[in-house]
């Protein structure tokens, strides 16, 4: 039973790289309607950002933490506004295949500067070695990992529902037309709303550095995985997302207790469910499916 | 009708020069393909529906193939034939559930499929040989031919592939693909006006994805090998490019689409080791520039002129855009 | 500096070698229906006529995908520099024509190298394709060679099925398989480190066959597999297996991963973040490349054991042909590079020795011959399942305060004599058609 415990709080961990990477994934799908096929890219890029940052400029994790970000968030503004804003029009089957071109280069373009195998990244000295919580015994970056990123979702979702930007992202990805027709100018927000969904990605990449392998084709399976987390979160649902990443966290850690070779296809039988019995997601309103 | 007679005709020029213009057993990785675009541009350019799991159908076609020309000796066009059924029988449960969502939906829902094909594909390794996949599938002969020699595989297959793509287009002019096309247009409206929209889109599905496993059993005996790669997502993704690159809802688009990206990969095989550089740049070229695919631009530039290239007009994209919000 | 045995001193050293292997065969007694897999080979050796007036060597693997580093374009020209080392010492008639070495990248795509192996072989005339990892492709590859009756030696692929089910005439496995690896490390380790085992592996053939070939090494050497775990492929997180591992203690000792690219560097990275090797669980790792130690650096795998065909500070010999590469490529080898050219070189060797480039007469040549070189030491080239056997090394990680220069991460432990190391023919499942 203890050990049921920590391994499903352990699959918390995993949820919580799925939840970042679901929530940045759903916010842009919500406001731009863009499946960005390119994020696990970028959270590469964030993860090679923090080993350039600390091997090439010396500078410390806690800096990689929020450099590495903003700086996937500036090159995902850049891409925005030179590749993915005339699509938008469009079918988002274009932007689909757009992003999945990008991301060929941008991975394809890593492996020619830095190899395939990856580069080696370790934890800050602050937070290695492990801690020992009654019968719990978990290694301190990953405990660190799950407050952070809890901490991450919740200030995203404050900044949704209670500020003004965010009501704006509400009302678009909610009612998209309504809100255009009473002359709210979503146009103006694409831009910084893609970066900051970026970024989020990015930021995932930086928390995996340390417990992964950092290296070009790192985040290339990771997208189909959370594409699926945010259907069964309901499209373009902030919350649905965030609380979706973590349970299949959770199940796949459970599923491979118990019946490892299952961990994997796990989501995409619990995304054929979702879409069969209840469209919309398990979060979604049926309006926004 | 006289420029259509005659672009018919370049067309079947074409076709049957291939393997003396490229290397023969790429010629029939362009034909393979190509059948296998074509076949899924029945659901996303007729049909209005993304299928993102159609790997699913090309591979179980391939080891449906491989498995009755190895152990039953079964052979040609047989083997491909049984392709064809396993993946019609496949696709009538799985794609029964689907067709009951559209949009991304749709898109997804068969990704899952597709997903639950690959892990039953990796882990029946007694019939699929798992990760090592099949080897030593015999294409076996026709009416005393050998069909060894790639050359003769070209020509053995090309009659084959040549009935599907007539098929495909045959689908898409009858009055069955006009219904298909109501649909992608307006499934409420055609709905009311009492046709049974289901039944055409799981008629539409199936016949797509049998075609699908039709084009895997045409590949499997090119290559006389597979493996799991063929169930893989790369490869659902891989002929939604083609389609894209080459132009929906054209009658040549998928083809032209499926040469350019073959072509692309076994040249840069050969070139360079940057493909990913090259391949994504050619992707976004092609999308930026050549929004409708390269025979929909094409079209566009010589509107109103007869031959083979001019199917029904590519829908305006912003109308297709309806189908998958 | 690779070094086939020369005419005159092969009588020699074929039978003193002949005589040992024929000792090993009466203590084993297991050989004993079979044929002895060393045929006395023959010493004709002419002028060479090629078909063609040239000689075609094609080499295919993967360049960009997750195993461009363990051989790539870097394997392209370790064999452009056998080539060039071959007409150094014999000439530039060396084989009576010139030698072309072409390459292509199979992108990890099976249909993709079938394709270009056809080609290669049909258009371009290559007589011989070496390199080829990832097994699904060698295996596609293997396949198409014995369509095309030409020969096909691979270097690269880790599964065993080459010489078993999968077996033909013309294809050759050089360097290492999947028991082979288990031979070694499974063996050694549960003899001198840990008797108790937790295998976690992928789970694809790769994964099955060395959990497989593991398992019956550590039962055969007096240890237990407490319990193996299929994971699924890819994976970026096995923290779910080391928490399972860690509540085995104390009655575990090996924690043996089965992983290869980049999972083996999460599964590495995660081990450690752990600590699992404090707490008494040591790591043992099926597959190891020369390039997986560079990327993560030697403290994440320090002291851990593996199985490897060579290592290129591991003598004289060795270190020569690894300082001559370095100066070419900017790079130390690994091991399948190195192979990548000696089985280039042998290949030469085989077609001096036949006169011709006919498959048929160079396999004849190939098949039962003896070997050392800079590469493969107490070699053999086994008549009824075309494996190359040779010695194998079980190998040591070195610590970050034991390394010496750069590239220096490896100690060798002991060696693996041949007999030993390979599956013996006794028990292989080749059926080679005639």
């Amino acid at each position: 039973m203890e050990n049921v415990l920590l391994q499903a709080f352990n699959g918390l961990i995993n949820g919580a790289f799925y939840a970042l990477l679901s929530l940045g994934l759903a916010v842009i799908f919500g406001m731009l309607r863009v499946l960005n096929f390119m994020h696990g890219a970028l959270y590469m890029l964030g993860a090679f950002g923090a080993y350039l940052l600390t091997a090439e400029l010396g500078l410390s994790f806690w800096w990689a933490l929020v450099v590495s970000p903003l700086a996937v968030a500036a090159v995902g503004f850049l891409l925005e506004r030179v590749f993915l804003r005339w699509l938008y029009d469009l079918d988002p089957l274009y932007n689909l295949l757009l992003t999945f071109g990008l991301a060929l280069a941008i991975q394809d373009g890593m492996r020619l500067r830095f190899g395939m195998q990856g580069v080696p990244y370790s934890a800050p000295p602050q937070l290695q070695g492990a801690l020992q919580i009654g019968v719990m015994f978990f290694p301190t970056y990953r405990l660190f990992v799950l407050a952070f990123s809890v901490l991450v979702c919740l200030g995203t979702w404050w900044v949704i529902e209670r500020t003004r930007v965010g009501m704006v992202i509400r009302a678009a990805t909610e009612k998209p037309m309504l809100t255009r027709a009473l002359g709210i100018d979503v146009d103006r927000w694409i831009p910084p709303v893609f970066a900051f969904g970026v970024a989020l990605a990015g930021l995932a990449g930086v928390l995996a550095a340390p417990m992964r392998n950092v290296s070009p084709l790192m985040g290339a399976d990771l997208i189909i995985t959370t594409f699926a987390i945010v259907v069964i979160g309901g499209m373009g649902s902030i919350l649905g997302s965030v609380v979706t990443g973590f349970i299949v966290g959770v199940a796949a850690a459970l599923g491979a207790v118990y019946y490892p070779p299952i961990a994997n296809t796990l989501v995409f039988i619990l995304m054929a469910l979702v879409l069969l019995l209840r469209p919309q997601g398990l979060f979604g309103s049926a309006e926004a499916g | 009708m006289r420029s259509r007679a005659a672009g018919w005709g370049l067309l079947l020029a074409v076709g049957l020069a291939l393997p003396w213009l490229i290397y023969p057993v790429l010629a029939v990785d362009i034909l393979a393909w190509g059948l296998f675009a074509a076949a899924f541009d029945i659901l996303l350019g007729c049909t209005g529906l993304l299928s993102f799991g159609h790997a699913a159908f090309f591979g179980t076609g391939a080891y449906a193939a491989a498995v009755v020309a190895l152990r039953l000796g079964v052979a040609f066009p047989w083997d491909a034939v049984a392709g064809a059924v396993a993946a019609a029988l496949l696709a009538l449960p799985l794609m029964a559930l689907s067709i009951r969502r559209t949009g991304i939906s749709f898109a997804m829902i068969t990704l899952a499929f597709a997903q639950m094909v690959f892990y039953v594909a990796n882990a029946w390794r007694s019939l699929t040989g798992g990760e090592n996949g099949i080897t030593g599938v015999p294409r076996g002969e026709v009416l005393g031919w050998s069909l060894s020699p790639a050359v003769a595989y070209y020509y053995a297959a090309f009659p084959l592939v040549a009935l599907g793509l007539l098929l495909c287009w045959r689908i898409v002019r009858s009055p069955f693909g006009r219904v298909l096309l109501a649909i992608r247009e307006n499934e409420v409206r055609t709905q009311s006006l009492g046709y049974p929209v289901s039944r055409y889109k799981l008629i539409a599905t199936v016949l797509s994805c049998a075609l699908s496993g039709l084009a895997g059993g045409v590949w499997v005996l090119n290559h006389g090998f597979v493996a799991l790669d063929a169930v893989h997502w790369t490869t659902s993704g891989t002929v939604v490019v083609m389609v894209l690159l080459g132009g929906m809802a054209t009658r040549l688009g998928p083809l032209v689409g499926a040469a350019l990206v073959m072509l692309l990969r076994d040249f840069l095989s050969r070139w360079t080791d940057a493909w990913g550089i090259a391949t994504g740049t050619i992707f976004i070229a092609v999308i930026l520039v050549f929004r409708q695919g390269i025979v929909g631009t094409l079209e566009g530039l010589v509107a109103g002129r007869g031959g083979p290239a001019a199917a029904p007009a590519a829908p305006p994209v912003e109308e297709a855009a309806s189908g998958l919000r | 500096m690779a070094r086939g045995t020369t005419a005159e001193s092969r009588t020699g050293i074929t039978r003193r070698r002949f005589l040992t292997a024929a000792g090993a065969g009466v203590a084993g007694a297991a050989l004993a229906p079979l044929a002895s897999p060393w045929p006395r080979v023959s010493r004709a050796q002419g002028a060479v006529r090629l078909t063609h007036g040239k000689l075609v060597i094609g080499i295919i693997n993967d360049q960009s995908g997750v195993y461009a580093d363990l051989a790539g374009l870097k394997a392209v020209e370790a064999v452009k520099m056998a080539v060039e080392d071959f007409q150094k010492k014999y000439g530039q008639n060396a084989v009576g024509g010139p030698i072309e070495v072409i390459s292509a990248d199979h992108q990890n795509k099976p249909d993709l190298g079938s394709a270009k192996a056809q080609e290669f072989y049909d258009r371009d005339g290559a007589s011989m394709i070496v390199g080829v990892d990832t097994s699904s492709v060698g295996l596609a590859v293997a396949n198409v060679a014995a369509q095309k009756r030409k020969i096909h030696i691979n270097v690269g692929a880790a599964t065993s099925a080459l010489t078993n089910d999968n077996c033909n005439k013309y294809t050759f496995h050089y360097a290492y398989d999947t028991v082979m690896l288990a031979n070694g490390t499974a063996t050694e380790v549960t003899r001198k480190i840990g008797k108790n085992w937790y295998i976690v592996y992928p789970n694809y053939a790769f994964g099955q066959d060395m959990n497989r070939s593991f398992t019956r090494a550590i039962q055969k050497a007096g240890g237990k597999v407490l319990l193996a775990d299929a994971t699924p492929f890819p994976n970026d997180d096995f923290s779910t297996y080391l928490i399972k591992a860690r509540g085995m203690r104390p009655l575990l000792n090996i924690v043996g991963t089965m992983h290869a690219g980049q999972d083996l560097v999460n599964f590495v990275k995660q081990y450690n973040e752990f600590g699992l090797r404090k707490q008494g669980l040591n790591l043992a790792i099926g597959l190891l490349f020369l390039s997986d130690i560079h990327s993560l650096g030697v403290q994440a795998y320090q002291g851990t054991l593996y199985t490897t065909a060579w290592e290129w500070s591991m003598d004289r010999q060795a270190r020569e042909w690894a300082d001559r590469f370095l100066a070419r490529t900017k790079v130390r080898p690994t091991f399948v590079m190195a192979g990548d050219y000696s089985a280039t070189w042998q290949y030469l060797e085989a077609v001096r020795r036949a006169g011709t480039d006919d498959s048929e007469k160079v396999v004849a040549a190939l098949e039962g011959y003896r070997f050392s070189d800079f590469f493969i030491r107490n070699g053999g080239i086994r008549k009824q399942d075309h494996l190359v056997v040779h010695d194998a090394y079980l190998a040591r990680v070195k610590a970050p305060n034991e390394v010496k220069e750069p590239w220096d991460y490896v100690e060798i432990v002991s060696k693996i004599p041949a007999r030993e190391a390979f599956l013996p023919l006794s028990q292989s499942t080749c059926k080679m058609g005639a």
